[in-house]
């Protein structure tokens, strides 16, 4: 298989050696613990979400992906509410009950994090600089630049990077860019209790992921599938994710699109040469009306 | 892979030389020891933990685990990441098997193409984060670059006078927009970083060079006309012109250039809607200058720019509609709430300038004045408005996930979706 990497044009560090590193979360083996989220504000110093139940109809009481949620366990409830934006109820699991607690498909878990874009909107749309490849290929956003200009955060196709209110600058998550330096790995990798997070090199990490999604084939399941890596070229998300996911549902029932890539890269082209276009148009098209009217 | 399996607890004796081993070993000693010693400084257990609530989006401030240590990158084998029990010889998490690369392509573009399924559960993307500010220097912007084609216009026609007005109204214009859009930034301070590097990619950092360079010669050009230098001033005004073509169409490039559905799918008719808006309000701002130092109103400069000030909000308002019409589902956005009142008011406003032009022989004089005003409530209304169908179309989940899949604008075909609301 071969690596996807990043074009050389962009500011990145680079180091002789360095190889590229990723997630991946194997949604099939998450029991939705929340360690991950907790292991990584505990690392990176980030303050509480807070304990409330801010989702209707979900028992998720992160609500997603934030300037100071780098890690987020989406909880998906496949469980019908009865009607309006209540939390479903679940029914006891003594005695009589007909909704299984071992069926995984009642209710999905899904550990959310930056993807690590191979063509990273972020990193595209950002004019300060702030925002950089690493020699592990990952996208870091360095605070020490970052002036929050906010244009990193509808140029993310995915809805990951986010402004702080109270900060003012963009954050998200690094990949424990200070943990992979000192050969560490990162710190939600490293509390997940299940491993549904694993960490490494990509290309071993993609081929682990292929065998993986081969394995619950032969098994049956046959709705899982890999997001975001292995795929055929033409048709990779973003070029390829840095942090990619196996998932077992359509990729919106988790709130992922079907399809993405960097918007620079997708409408710089056309929408700068109609722009300019018009704009040429435009400074001569007052010339021209100005002196046809000296000429009546 | 299975040989290093205990690569962090133990010592991976196949693939370490003696002397690797032992190496580690007392690398690791250091590192205790180090952490030991770090211990005791600090006194007491509290004050080596950090806490748990820290300073908000930036990471805590970190040591090395060993002071001057080799960077470690893949040299050790990332052998942190394989205590685990899933890569065991008796589990079968993973299929021991050649993947069917193929077959997992196929199952993966099952799942990614076609139809979307019946349910969307968002949070799908973020909102833009602009306020008031961006849309206001939007406004102010596109009235600098359209005052600038008027100027460069009256230079080329002959008339000294007007140029110089429409000289100082492009640069009175651009005033407001540094401090604007500082004053929209999440580090203020920091305004400075925007010029840090020039990155033709990213439109935002060109439209802060094309900033600086329009307000540069802007600047330079009605200070040379203050000085009495006509030809230095005429060079500076050809110069913000050219800029100015840039610098009027960028914010719809800018917007453009995002993943929000409504302004992404709209990438080939934002710029030239922008540029529209701009030339209308230069040309407008200019006449109302011009009326205000008394030029006469049969003056064939002050009539040109009514003509060009109407034709270009035709040009916009055709282009709207026609977008508007393309855009199908994503239309919605433009049609609802506040950014659907505000594009109302601003048809309304620009028909009425419109109308006042084309009623002129007809109304009394002072008409001509509300075309200007209505002209440039209407530019405000639409650049407000713009901004504002970002926000509710990124936040309509919906219509995410359909752009996503091609389902989203009149020209693809429609799809039924159901959507968990989810914030």
């Amino acid at each position: 298989m071969s690596i996807p990497h990043a074009a050389p044009t962009e500011i990145a560090i680079h180091r002789p050696g360095a190889q590229r590193m990723g997630f991946f979360t194997d949604t099939t083996t998450c029991i939705g613990c929340k360690a991950c989220e907790v292991a990584c504000k505990q690392w990176n110093d980030l303050p509480a979400d807070g304990s409330v139940f801010r989702k209707g109809g979900s028992y998720d009481h992160t609500g997603s992906l934030s300037a100071n949620t780098w890690r987020h366990v989406r909880f998906v409830e496949t469980l019908q509410p009865e009607g309006g934006p209540t939390l479903p109820s679940i029914p006891p699991t003594q005695g009589q009950h007909d909704w299984d607690l071992r069926d995984p498909g009642s209710w999905l878990f899904m550990s959310d994090v930056c993807k690590h874009c191979t063509n990273a909107g972020c990193l595209d749309a950002c004019p300060t600089g702030a925002l950089i490849r690493t020699e592990f290929e990952t996208v870091v956003l360095q605070p020490d630049i970052c002036n929050g200009c906010g244009y990193c955060i509808p140029s993310c196709p995915f809805g990951v990077v986010d402004r702080d209110h109270d900060d003012g600058r963009a954050a998200k998550c690094t990949l424990c860019y200070d943990r992979l330096e000192d050969g560490l790995e990162p710190a939600c990798a490293k509390a997940c209790p299940t491993d549904s997070i694993q960490f490494g090199p990509y290309e071993e990490l993609v081929d682990r992921a292929q065998r993986r999604v081969t394995r619950l084939h032969e098994k049956g399941r046959s709705s899982a599938y890999l997001y975001g890596a292995g795929d055929a070229p033409g048709e990779e998300l973003a070029g390829g994710l840095g942090a990619f996911f196996l998932l077992t549902e359509a990729p919106e029932r988790y709130g992922l699109p079907a399809q993405a890539q960097s918007p620079e890269q997708e409408n710089l082209v056309p929408a700068t040469l109609a722009g300019v276009g018009a704009g040429i148009l435009a400074a001569v098209g007052v010339a021209a009306a100005m002196a046809f009217g000296r000429r009546r | 892979m299975s040989a290093n399996r205990n690569g962090a607890g133990g010592h991976r004796d196949a693939a370490m030389t003696r002397g690797q081993a032992a190496q580690a070993r007392s690398r690791a000693d250091q590192a205790r020891e180090a952490e030991q010693r770090r211990g005791e400084q600090a006194g007491d257990a509290e004050a080596v933990r950090p806490p748990a609530l820290g300073t908000p989006a930036s990471p805590g401030p970190w040591d090395r685990a060993q002071e001057g240590a080799d960077v470690a990158l893949h040299e050790r084998d990332w052998g942190d990441a394989r205590w685990s029990f899933l890569y065991g010889p008796d589990t079968d998490y993973a299929s021991a098997a050649e993947s069917d690369v193929e077959a997992l392509r196929a199952a993966a573009r099952d799942a990614r193409t076609g139809d979307p399924p019946k349910i969307v559960q968002g949070q799908m993307m973020k909102p833009p984060v602009w306020t008031w500010e961006i849309p206001l220097y939007f406004w102010f912007g596109g009235m600098a670059s359209g005052s600038s084609f008027v100027a460069l216009a009256c230079d080329l026609v002959g008339d000294e006078r007007a140029a110089r007005v429409a000289r100082l109204v492009a640069a009175g214009a651009i005033c407001p927009c540094p401090p604007l859009l500082i004053a929209d930034l999440g580090r203020p301070e920091r305004f400075y970083n925007m010029l840090r590097i020039f990155k033709p990619r990213s439109p935002m950092s060109m439209g802060a060079w094309a900033l600086a360079a329009f307000s540069g010669s802007a600047f330079g050009a009605a200070g040379a006309d203050l000085l009495g230098r006509r030809r230095t001033a005429q060079a500076l005004g050809g110069l913000a012109a050219t800029v100015g073509s840039y610098f009027g169409s960028y914010t719809g490039i800018l917007l453009a250039t995002t993943a929000v559905p409504v302004w992404s799918r709209s990438r080939t008719f934002l710029g030239p809607i922008f540029v529209a808006t701009a030339t209308a309000t230069g040309a407008a701002a200019v006449r109302t200058a011009l009326s205000a130092v008394d030029t006469p109103e049969a003056e064939p400069t002050r009539q040109a720019l009514g003509r060009i000030a109407t034709g270009a909000m035709t040009v916009e308002l055709v282009l709207s509609e026609v977008n508007e019409r393309r855009l199908g589902r994503l239309a919605l956005a433009l049609h609802e709430g506040t950014p659907g009142r505000l594009f109302t008011a601003a048809k309304w406003l620009a028909r009425t300038g419109i109308a006042a032009r084309v009623g002129r022989r007809r109304l009394p004089s002072w008409s001509e004045h509300v075309g200007d005003a209505a002209h440039l409530t209407a530019a405000l209304c639409f650049r407000y408005a713009w901004v504002e169908a970002g926000k509710h179309s990124a936040r309509d989940d919906e219509a995410v996930a359909r752009t996503a899949r091609a389902r989203a604008t009149a020209a693809e075909p429609d799809a039924e979706l159901t959507v968990v609301e989810d914030r």
